[in-house]
């Protein structure tokens, strides 16, 4: 069942959000090349113009000249909320662009660390002041292109104006994200919607730094005293296997802080300890996290996190351990003994399949094939052995933004990932069918591929939760 | 792997069987040397159960090998002895260079004798032979121990090769040898019975009769 082209306004989903802003597109492709390589606001009556987001109209009329206008936006803005980190108060020590839309007028560092890493520590809210907007690279861009391109920098301004909000929305927000959250405001508004980061920006400097040092405390102490050999050792033979195909997770900085977070979390949850996979899930929050303090345009897959100060990478690593404990704790059944979270979600999932799609469910029973066979691993690690780290990362913001993502939306998401190949399964026999599900065809997936699972979950979700949900009583 | 068209079938027998052991012992990569010829020095953990085949042939039979290769922790024990029933070969693996992975082979018998079949035929697989500097675990004492315990025993490496298809051959040449016997149990068995002889149909589950299917479908 193919669902482009569906509406799901009341998500957003759609494109006809008509609060949105809108860029005015330039009557031919030439205009933009000769432009230099970005997108340049400028005054209401040009051609190609920039109008803010209705929620935030303090901003709408400052995109003149913002080569020389940039400090005096950011005086304004700061003016507008009460209060703000001293950090902030100071004028950037560089002139931007807004929006920045390219690598070459924006001086960075060598090793691509950012340079405001310290308010940034302190509360990631201040990386908005020093994100002037999302990382696109411009060149020799089509109309179609420039349509898009425009469209995410809109985007991209809603969810900062939501952000900025001294106490932030998180209704507003987690509608906003379901379609995705922009890289660079990613990791604050997943602490948001994880309630980890508060939404109140005064209790943010303090509650953050009492998490970070409660974590660091938890650290040296399970350190100091003797460890749990079998955890240990399982984390220790885990750690070389957790995505060594991507580079930075051979980094022995990487790997040494991933152990530490795994560890603290096993000992400190002794009814399920360190069950294998949840490796796997603490890493869309490591490589996100450590996002915030890296120029955009690195590629985070291949960055040797060592170049860090050591406050940056305690920062991460505490965020990534109070993250994925949040995670886990909705998700607890999963990983206790006899692990019935994924049984009833198996369950629930053969339920669903023989619902939505009950000539693949026969099939399959022809076959002999157990739901439990293919989809154990699905529920375990979250379809993270399906589905590249990078589109997983795309996929929580979804998670994130349901109400019971990652334990019920994702049987949804296990539900129109199976179906997708339910052409290619009908054909095949129980061999077959084990070898194909173990390794299904996704390397080649983009976030587009991504986004209509989601969809299509989200269409199996609103027409059968009750009915599941009574199944299961 | 579309093996089999309707009526005919390129293996005499299908032998399930599963890979055992602690975990990081080398089990996901005995198995992909044996099927693929591949060795991986980064290879992620299995989760759950993973599943590959492989025909061979045995005294001029064709075998073929339907391998469930389980993870090693201990959390996924409920699920992954499920696996077990309906076996009739099992590979127990432990590293040549751990102590605790051999000293845990006792805990993996008993596991299999609560919850496999009782002829099951049993191969301990001293793995990572490459490592010899680093040998914890004297080849004579793994020997003995099999000895005591009727196992079959050989050491390999999943890296080098060395040993791999000797040490699946061994076992499925065994089950063979039972099989001709008659000394499995012949009422577990099911399915069509390709160019005379006994085929072994071992289900994932007891109770299904997954063969029997393939001659239905399409
Ligand atoms: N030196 C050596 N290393 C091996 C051998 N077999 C596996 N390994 C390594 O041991 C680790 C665990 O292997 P894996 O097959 O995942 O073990 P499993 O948990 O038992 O499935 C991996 O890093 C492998 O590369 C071997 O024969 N020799
Ligand atoms: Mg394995």
């Amino acid at each position: 069942m193919k669902v482009v082209g569906a509406s799901f306004s009341h998500l957003g989903l759609g494109n006809s959000d008509k609060s949105s802003s809108s860029v005015n597109l330039p009557s031919t492709s030439n205009s933009i090349k000769s432009s230099k390589p970005k997108i340049k606001p400028i005054g209401r009556n040009s051609s190609f113009k920039i109008e803010s987001p209705s929620s935030t109209p303090r901003h709408s009329d400052q995109y003149t000249d913002l080569d020389d206008d940039w400090d005096a936006d950011v005086g304004q803005g700061l003016s507008s909320t009460e209060s703000q980190p001293k950090f902030l108060q100071s004028k950037p020590s560089r002139s931007f662009d807004y929006p920045s839309l390219s690598k070459s007028n924006h001086k960075r560092s060598e090793s691509g660390v950012k340079k405001h890493v310290d308010g940034i520590i302190k509360d990631p809210a201040n990386s908005l002041y020093t994100l002037y907007g999302p990382n696109i690279t411009q060149e020799d861009k089509s109309i179609k292109e420039i349509e898009e391109l425009n469209a995410i920098v809109s985007k991209f301004n809603r969810f900062k104006a939501i952000i900025q909000d001294q106490n932030i929305n998180l209704v507003s927000l987690r509608k906003m994200a379901w379609n995705g959250i922009p890289s660079e405001l990613r990791p604050i508004s997943w602490q948001l919607l994880l309630g980890y980061l508060p939404t109140n920006s005064d209790r943010r400097v303090t509650q953050l730094s009492k998490k970070r040092q409660e974590y660091l405390g938890g650290i040296s102490q399970v350190f100091n005293d003797n460890k749990e050999p079998a955890t240990w050792h399982q984390i220790e033979i885990d750690i070389p296997r957790t995505n060594p195909h991507i580079k930075l997770y051979n980094y022995e900085c990487t790997q040494r802080s991933l152990e530490r977070i795994l560890y603290l979390w096993a000992v400190r949850h002794p009814a399920s300890g360190y069950v294998q996979g949840i490796n796997d899930l603490a890493t869309p929050f490591f490589q996100t996290f450590l996002s915030s303090y890296v120029e955009s345009d690195i590629d985070i897959e291949t960055f040797d996190p060592k170049v860090l100060p050591k406050q940056v990478l305690d920062a991460v690593e505490a965020d990534t351990f109070w993250c994925l404990t949040k995670l886990l704790d909705g998700i607890q059944d999963n990983y206790i003994h006899a692990q019935p979270g994924i049984i009833r979600q198996v369950n629930t999932l053969k339920d669903l399949i023989n619902r939505i799609d009950s000539s693949l469910y026969t099939h399959l029973e022809n076959e002999s094939i157990e739901f439990i066979q293919f989809s154990f691993r699905w529920m375990n690690c979250l379809l993270m052995r399906e589905i590249s780290v990078k589109n997983t990362i795309r996929m929580w913001d979804t998670y994130l933004s349901e109400t019971n993502g990652f334990s019920e939306f994702h049987i949804y998401v296990c539900a129109a990932f199976l179906v997708k190949w339910s052409d290619e399964l009908k054909a095949m026999d129980f061999q077959e069918i084990m070898m194909f599900l173990q390794n299904p065809p996704t390397k080649t997936w983009t976030e587009k591929d991504i986004e209509l699972l989601l969809s299509e979950a989200f269409i199996w979700q609103s027409l059968y939760k009750n009915a599941s949900a009574h199944l299961r009583a | 792997m579309a093996e089999n068209d309707d009526y005919t079938y390129d293996y005499e027998y299908l032998f399930k069987i599963v890979l055992i052991g602690d975990s990081g012992v080398g089990k996901s990569n005995l198995l992909s040397r044996f099927t693929r010829n591949e060795f991986n020095l980064e290879s992620r953990s299995t989760i759950g159960v993973e599943f590959a085949t492989r025909t061979v042939e045995i005294d001029g039979k064709r075998v073929k090998a339907q391998i469930w290769d389980t993870a090693g922790q201990e959390r996924y024990r409920a699920i992954t002895s499920a696996y077990y029933r309906g076996a009739v070969g099992a590979l127990l693996v432990y590293d040549i260079s751990k102590s605790e992975s051999y000293e845990n082979v006792s805990k993996w018998l008993k596991e299999l004798k609560e919850n496999a079949d009782e002829n099951i035929v049993i191969e301990l697989v001293g793995n990572k032979s490459d490592l010899d500097h680093l040998r914890a675990v004297p080849t004579d004492e793994a020997k003995q121990f099999s000895v005591e315990n009727q196992l079959l025993f050989t050491e390999a490496s999943a890296l080098n090769a060395e040993n791999v298809d000797l040490s699946f051959q061994q076992l499925l040449k065994s089950i063979h040898d039972m099989v001709s016997k008659h000394q499995f149990d012949m009422t577990d068995y099911s399915g069509p019975k390709p160019s005379g002889g006994p085929t072994i149909s071992l289900t994932p589950t007891p109770g299904n009769e997954q063969s029997k299917n393939k001659s239905n479908c399409c």
